[in-house]
């Protein structure tokens, strides 16, 4: 249990006849950022509430950082910082005010709290808001606020229901840097979404849940291994002779699965090659491309879509 | 992993840090104290019923010389003023309890009181069980003292604080409330001296005791309005606002959260109460009241607001929405203040023969006209407006603040009575007591 700082055993919630979770099994490794996805309705946040200990599982085990969230629940709060997929505002406290009051939640001593508020402010950039109003907010400004209160205590784990919705582009933007920043800081990440952007540009792990189930989970590299069977190499030429001839040349080397030259678009010709070689096959391809003396306009890895992936397993059904 | 922990229901918040251990073992001496003082009010209770009906002989006799033996009156009194002080010590140290586990700073000051009063109440009248307040509190003490830094401003009532006294919303509700006063004082003024112009009496006594009781009138149904309203919102708002799964996940325990909601709201009806008296000392002006007259209204007052606050707080825990909540507590202080007077008229409408004067039925057992005497007096300190008349009756008819006594019409002795201001403190005391640990237990409720 050690590496992973969040571990779901068979999990099952039902509420009443629904049955929101059922049979999950979790593993989120220590200093991940792992991204939760799946279609709105598939039981995120309901897993969510049994980490955080706002909810009993109906059945299964649950543990953040060691601690069972049915018999430790203090210590998993102390742990984990939560995030609820809804803002919940106090209208009428000043920013740091709000902050003020979280810290004190969690035991900080007074005389330790103005220093704590000043650098929370300072990472989420909000220092220029200190005594503006919380409703006063942008949207996006009070998504970093609730960012800076769920970091009050110091928490090993991030707990994140949906920290990107509804954001325009540029907050978002905002907020995943953020996460980053947090990770490198040795935060775990444990954020749920249902916008396969923000997984694919920082998650270093992802789980796929769908109709209460986890359908794939693992490292990134892992799950495109799983998913996408294969790499997509596309080279970009200057006429159809050229095509022929990077096709020519790589054809018989090693791991090359089909070669494909594919319409012209825009009045450049591409060559998609299927390869299931390692990086260490890309390079020599494309230094033996380079040696050749076509001439080569682009050499590009197509990453595989996530979206193409999520489509792959979800299968659409939504409870 | 048992069974229940899969059931749902109600969790216990473990204690995970050293502090949190002691501030639970402090709060069980405290509760142990308490709970035996219950055990000891039913047990005396008992033992007064059997001393009462005749089965047991020198039964008083040997309670009075037991738990309150230096005390020279009547054994009747002796009782009496046992069954209060127990009830008071239940009182004061489920208070005690709540804010040890609440952390708050006045729980410092509650022990001391506690631990003097119960030391003085030895000394002077010889109450021998206040020795267990004593030992409880020690104990108490003792284990709070070694961790002077867990006790600090509690969050939620600062936060509170903050938020209500900003902007104009907390002014206008004053404003209006002393406005409202002050117009119905100008009326009952003007509609008393064109009474009088036309009857020619000019006592300036009775204009101000009329002002006087007009105001505490119109502060009471003030209060009783105001609240359980203040309280019912607070835990079912956070409910609304979203933000009572956070504070869930944070690490406040439920007694900071509950007692940091009460204060708060208390707080703003205490300077509602504390801003009108200026008001009622206009009646001084006038002469015809005492200040003694002007400290127990502010005493009724205040407890009014402490238990129908409690009230509105025990069902905020309860519910989900403000709407619900508040119905439920304004039904509660709405059956307590129109209710219960009701039922008293009905009673004393049953029983007028026996309690004016006509006289008992003959073969009238008198312990039953004692119980039924008892009866009467504990409806009347049920209800803050009979409580407030009756006490003031006892005072200005009788010169009497704290006890005085009944003639019983079928045998013609007397029982001691107490005013009712102090049984009905003691009650709503208790009442609110027990209603914050209530709803402390609710809110440790988790979604099953």
């Amino acid at each position: 249990m050690a590496d992973f700082i969040i571990e779901t055993k068979d999990l099952v919630k039902k509420y009443g006849k629904f049955t929101a979770v059922n049979g999950l099994s979790l593993q989120v490794p220590s200093g991940s950022i792992y991204g939760f996805v799946g279609p709105n309705g598939a039981g995120k946040t309901t897993t969510m509430r049994v980490l955080t200990t706002l909810t009993r599982p109906t059945s299964g085990q649950a543990w953040v950082g060691g601690n069972s969230v049915l018999e430790d629940r203090r210590a998993v709060r102390r742990a984990i910082g939560y995030m609820p997929d809804e803002f919940g505002v106090y209208d009428d406290l000043r920013v740091w005010e709000y902050l003020d009051f979280f810290a004190a939640c969690y035991d900080i001593p007074e005389n330790e709290r103005k220093k704590l508020i000043d650098d929370l402010l300072e990472l989420v950039d909000l220092t220029h808001r200190r005594d503006d109003m919380v409703d006063k907010l942008s949207r996006g400004m009070k998504q970093r606020l609730s960012l800076a209160r769920t970091l009050a205590h110091d928490p090993q784990v991030l707990i994140l229901d949906e920290p990107a919705s509804g954001l325009d582009p540029r907050a978002r933007v905002e907020i995943r840097e953020l996460l980053v920043e947090l990770a490198k800081m040795g935060k775990t990440i444990f954020f749920s979404t249902h916008i396969l952007a923000d997984v694919s540009e920082i998650c270093t792990h992802i789980g796929i849940i769908e109709a209460g189930q986890m359908i794939a989970q693992g490292s990134m590299e892992e799950m495109r291994a799983q998913l996408v069977p294969h790499r997509e190499i596309m080279v970009t030429v200057k006429d159809n002779e050229a095509a022929e001839q990077v096709k020519a040349l790589v054809a018989n080397l090693p791991g090359i699965i089909e070669i494909q030259i594919l319409e012209p678009k825009g009045g450049r010709w591409r060559v998609r090659i299927d390869y299931n070689g390692d990086d260490e096959g890309v390079v020599g391809i494309n230094q033996k491309l380079a040696a050749s003396g076509i001439a080569v306009l682009g050499f590009s890895e197509e990453t595989k879509d996530l979206e193409a992936m999520f489509m792959r397993v979800t299968k659409g059904i939504v409870t | 992993m048992t069974d229940d922990s899969l059931r749902g229901g109600r969790a216990r918040e473990e204690a995970v840090s050293p502090r949190e251990k002691r501030l639970e073992r402090a709060g069980w001496a405290l509760r142990i104290g308490a709970i035996l003082y219950g055990v000891a009010t039913v047990v005396m209770f008992g033992l007064v019923l059997l001393g009462g009906t005749g089965t047991v002989t020198g039964m008083f006799t040997a309670v009075h010389n037991l738990l309150l033996a230096r005390f020279r009156g009547a054994d009747e009194v002796a009782i009496a003023i046992t069954f209060l002080l127990l009830q008071a010590n239940v009182a004061a140290l489920l208070v005690a309890m709540v804010g040890t586990l609440a952390r708050e700073v006045w729980t410092f000051v509650a022990l001391a009181l506690i631990l003097g009063g119960n030391v003085a109440l030895l000394l002077l009248l010889g109450f021998t069980p206040g020795l267990l307040s004593v030992l409880a509190v020690l104990v108490a003490a003792g284990i709070l003292l070694a961790d002077m830094r867990a006790f600090r401003t509690n969050p939620v009532m600062l936060k509170e604080v903050r938020g209500r006294m900003r902007g104009i919303r907390a002014f206008m509700v004053m404003t209006i409330y002393l406005g409202l006063m002050s117009g119905f004082t100008v009326l009952l003024y003007l509609i008393y001296a064109s009474a009088s112009q036309m009857t020619g009496s000019t006592a300036a006594g009775q204009v101000g005791r009329l002002l006087f009781m007009g105001i505490v009138g119109i502060e009471l149904l003030l209060i009783i309005f105001i609240a359980p309203s203040f309280t019912a919102g607070t835990i079912t708002g956070e409910r609304e606002r979203k933000t009572y799964d956070l504070l869930q996940t944070t690490l406040m325990s439920s007694p900071m959260f509950v007692i940091g909601k009460l204060e708060s709201a208390l707080s703003y009806v205490l300077l509602l109460l504390l801003s009108a008296i200026p008001l009622q000392s206009i009646a001084f002006l006038f002469g015809g009241v005492s200040e003694l007259e002007v400290v127990l209204a502010f005493v009724i007052l205040a407890v009014t607001a402490v238990g129908l606050g409690t009230v509105g707080l025990f069902f905020s825990t309860s519910v989900d929405r403000t709407l619900a909540a508040s119905v439920r507590a304004y039904s509660v202080a709405l059956a307590i203040t129109f209710g219960v007077p009701v039922l008293l008229g009905i009673y004393n409408g049953l029983l007028w023969p026996l309690f004016y004067g006509v006289g008992a039925p003959v073969g009238f057992p008198p312990a039953l006209e004692v119980v039924l005497v008892y009866v009467r007096e504990f409806l009347v300190s049920l209800n803050p407006i009979t409580t407030a008349l009756s006490t003031q009756e006892l005072l200005i008819n009788r010169g009497q603040i704290a006890f005085s006594s009944y003639t019983l019409s079928t045998t013609g002795g007397t029982m001691p009575i107490v005013s009712p201001w102090i049984t009905f403190t003691i009650i709503y005391l208790v009442a609110a007591a027990l209603l914050v640990v209530w709803s402390i237990r609710r809110m440790h409720r988790v979604e099953a």
